[in-house]
């Protein structure tokens, strides 16, 4: 049986071609030794740096999560490695009209236990997205705007909207499609008042393997929470075949361990090495690196409360409610010298809140640095001996994030605003910033739909909870006017027409100096020599891209 | 003092006999000479270095990582090199020395008072409060030092006040025992009872006649504890949850150059992890040697 599977392995692994580049080898090894060169299982250790809280695909929507959801379950649309939009179990979409979509899925692709996909399946998951017990957070954000599904026929999905919602196939790509028939929802029907279930899955199901059955290129094999997720290839999948028979991703936290665990050899890859020892990887002979910018960036944000709560020497006033004040906070922080010293040149300095070449990003956007006006600004604030302030930072979340903060603090500092940093560990800081116990706090905001309208909503827009606006503005900050622009964007279906709308937003919401960017971060991967990876913006490690080098 | 014979020389006090006998071990003395040259720089940390590792306006990130011996911006040499913000090593070395003084010497002569009165209270007064004062000192030593120490961090914050606070919480214990022990002893003598019967009120027969003849095991473990403390301060400023990041004393140096280790940046964690050896050890051989004189057994 076991042979029999092998042989089957190898003819298609010969079909799709991922041997083709070691048949000659194999060829002139089978003539040097004239006997049949054994056919070894390819395995792939990966040694992550951050593990998933659940197996569950709809359980938490957190980068780790996402990753291992992506090796087993696939959604309509996905995202390539530059974050554009490509078609996976949908084959292709279009707008009907400005509230009307139809996704056309694909033919022939089976679940792991054999059944076939249909358009069943994506109304149950969207279903069952709401329903997930004790979820830390939901993936409702990305089902909300979905009105109605509906499916002629298996193999068709028309999907209303409430109003026009041109971020439709994004938010499509970003969670998974688990198989109605294994959880015993063929009958369920979609609602948007709640769709009506005997039961739905628990994410315990999820973890123990019982349910892990997706459409993707990888089968789930077994877990242990801690130590390892094994994974074994999809002979049935639909897409080209990945390289790997077998593929084990291994949880190393900390990062020393994490590079020590590549050098000896007891991983094949990991993600982002500590910035300090890319130099030294790079010069190790049987390492190679991929990198790539990616969509998030870190920012300071600037708090307008009437009562400032980590300033003082002004009277009680908060001095960031004047413009000029911020702008020269923000002319103040040299973001060169940062990149170059703190985050040793593995990052890139940011103007807005995507790199170029990101949907949105406007180009005509520069920041200055320039300590002399900086002080003159303060002077005609009235300010000319500054104030004092404390700035909030998390020590553990980003890339040498509490080290970013006092690099950030010594520049407050030099134009006369006495700067102190309280550094803690990320939930100490997130909980004290969600009480807005911060006048100043440094955070960063990856986009996960790859496009200008999430940082500009999460971050600065006034926070309104229907509309999903202003979720993580922390600031106070409301503008009106630009609230308005992203509402005009944002139901704009037209994709130029659009991207010039979001282009004006960010343009107005970096000039008010209320979310200071810093740098975008740039992802890194270290691998074995003879591997290679294309980089991805979203920061993901898909064991299916890597591939033994040609 | 109980301990000094009837044969020592009548011009000698208690104070010339200890500093004659600690004198008699080279290495004792050694410690103390040292301890003493790091106190004193400590002390005037202001004058004796370069620049004020505390004062952002004085740092500037583009000196960052500088090998020692390099000449830095400001136009002096950074000796031991810099760390990730361009702060001068030697500079901050010599700063954070004078905070893990500060915090052991601070949170040792807190607990000593807290840990004396309990203690003595509890010996003097004996049965019940003597029983509940005793089990909760188990109690307290059944946790681990650096777990309750964790513990009060993350609820006082950070800041040199809380860590002397949360290492004086850690250390009461031990005062509080070993002064019951030598309490509890003294109690019987006839000295006591004697001021006992002169009805001398309970404070003063505590105070003027039991604590004194108390002290020596005392002195020796402060002594000890005063590393301890430092040693402590120093975990705790590693872990990330002692002191503010803008004013890293040794631990928090330690722990900030220890992400270099693996790339050949050696001298941000290893000076100040030499520092921290050195005060620890100069310390301890201080303290062994009081041990040795302070002990009437082990005097010959």
């Amino acid at each position: 049986m076991a042979l029999r599977d092998r042989h089957r392995r190898l003819a298609d692994a010969l079909r799709s071609g991922t041997l083709k580049h070691t048949l000659p080898a194999v060829a002139a090894l089978a003539l040097l030794a004239a006997v049949p060169a054994p056919v070894r299982a390819a395995t792939l250790t990966v040694g992550t740096s951050a593990e998933p809280s659940a197996l569950d695909p709809h359980y938490h929507n957190l980068g780790p999560n996402t990753r291992a959801r992506k090796h087993v379950f696939e959604s309509l649309v996905s995202m390539d490695a530059k974050m554009r939009l490509q078609p996976e179990l949908a084959e292709s979409w279009r707008a009907v009209d400005e509230t009307t979509w139809e996704f056309t899925l694909r033919k022939g692709v089976k679940f792991h236990d054999g059944t076939e996909f249909t358009a069943q399946d994506f109304i149950y998951s969207v279903c069952r997205i709401p329903n997930v017990a004790n979820s830390p957070s939901s993936f409702t954000v990305y089902t909300k705007g979905i009105a109605g599904i509906e499916a002629p026929d298996p193999h068709t999905l028309v999907i209303k909207t409430a109003k026009p919602y041109p971020l439709l196939p994004v938010e499509l790509s970003t969670f998974g499609i688990i198989s109605a028939k294994a959880a015993g929802g063929e009958a369920v029907t979609f609602d948007k008042a709640g769709c009506k279930a005997d039961s739905w899955p628990t994410t315990q199901a999820f973890n123990d393997g019982s349910l892990m059955i997706g459409t993707g290129p990888f089968r789930h094999k077994s877990y242990t929470k801690g130590d390892r997720q094994v994974l074994e290839r999809n002979p049935d999948y639909w897409g080209p075949q990945p390289a790997w028979d077998t593929v084990v991703f291994r949880p190393i936290t900390s990062d020393g361990p994490r590079v020590a665990a590549l050098l000896a050899g007891d991983v094949d890859m990991i993600e982002s090495p500590p910035v300090q020892d890319i130099e030294r990887l790079k010069s190790a002979p049987n390492v190679s690196l991929a990198q790539a910018q990616s969509n998030r960036v870190i920012y300071l944000a600037l708090g307008v409360q009437d009562t400032p709560p980590t300033i003082t020497g002004t009277d009680g006033k908060n001095p960031l409610k004047d413009p000029k004040v911020r702008k020269a906070l923000s002319l103040a922080v040299d973001r060169d010298a940062i990149v170059k010293r703190i985050m040793m040149g593995v990052a890139e300095p940011a103007n807005q809140y995507l790199p170029a070449g990101f949907y949105g990003n406007n180009p005509e956007i520069t920041v200055a640095t320039d300590a002399n006006k900086a002080k003159q600004l303060l002077a005609e604030a009235g300010y000319p001996k500054g104030f004092q302030l404390t700035l909030g930072t998390p020590n553990d979340r980003y890339i040498n994030d509490d080290k970013v903060a006092q690099a950030v603090a010594q520049m407050f500092t030099r134009i006369g605003v006495q700067t102190q940093v309280d550094a803690t560990t990320a939930n100490v800081f997130f909980s004290k910033r969600n009480k807005q116990e911060y006048s100043v706090f440094l955070a960063g905001w990856g986009a996960d739909s790859g496009e200008m309208s999430s940082p500009l909503k999460a971050l600065i827009a006034t926070p309104i909870k229907e509309k999903g606006y202003g979720t993580t503005n922390y600031t106070s900050y409301s503008d009106p006017e630009l609230d308005g622009m992203l509402d005009t964007a944002l139901a704009t279906v037209d994709d130029a027409k659009r991207e010039k709308l979001l282009q004006a937003a960010v343009k107005r919401a970096v000039d008010a100096d209320i979310i200071i960017p810093l740098h975008y971060e740039v992802t890194v991967w270290a691998m074995k020599k003879g591997l290679s990876y294309e980089p991805r913006a979203d920061q993901y490690t898909l064991a299916q891209k890597v591939t033994p080098a040609k | 003092m109980s301990t000094i014979t009837a044969k020592a020389p009548p011009v000698e006090t208690p104070f010339l006999r200890l500093a004659r006998d600690f004198a008699r071990s080279r290495t004792a003395l050694a410690g103390l000479a040292v301890l003493a040259l790091i106190v004193l720089a400590a002390l005037l940390a202001r004058w004796v270095v370069p620049q004020d590792p505390y004062d952002l306006a004085q740092l500037d990130i583009l000196d960052g990582m500088m090998a020692p011996g390099s000449l830095g911006g400001g136009g002096w040499t950074y000796w031991l090199g810099t760390d990730d913000q361009g702060r001068d090593m030697l500079s901050a070395i010599v700063f954070g020395l004078r905070t893990s003084l500060l915090v052991g010497v601070v949170a040792t002569l807190i607990a000593l008072a807290v840990g004396v009165a309990v203690g003595l209270l509890a010996a003097y007064a004996g049965d019940r409060v003597d029983g509940l004062v005793m089990r909760l000192v188990d109690i307290q030593l059944s946790f681990p030092a650096i777990l309750i120490a964790l513990i009060l961090l993350a609820l006082l914050g950070k800041g040199v006040d809380k860590v002397i606070v949360a290492l004086a919480a850690v250390q009461w214990a031990y005062y509080a025992r070993t002064i019951r022990g030598s309490a509890l002893v003294e109690r019987r003598k006839e000295y006591i009872e004697a001021a006992q019967c002169l009805a001398l009120p309970h404070r003063r027969i505590m105070m003027r006649h039991l604590l004194p003849n108390c002290l020596p095991p005392l002195i020796v473990v402060a002594t000890v504890q005063v590393a301890h403390a430092i040693a402590l301060e120093a975990t705790l400023s590693f872990l990330g949850v002692g002191v503010p990041v803008t004013q890293p004393s040794l631990g928090m140096l330690i722990a900030s150059g220890y992400q270099y280790m693996l790339s050949g940046d050696y001298w941000v964690s290893l000076f100040p992890g030499l520092a921290l050896l050195v005060t620890i050890v100069a310390i301890n051989l201080v303290g062994d040697r009081l041990r040795d004189v302070l002990n009437p057994r082990l005097n010959h």
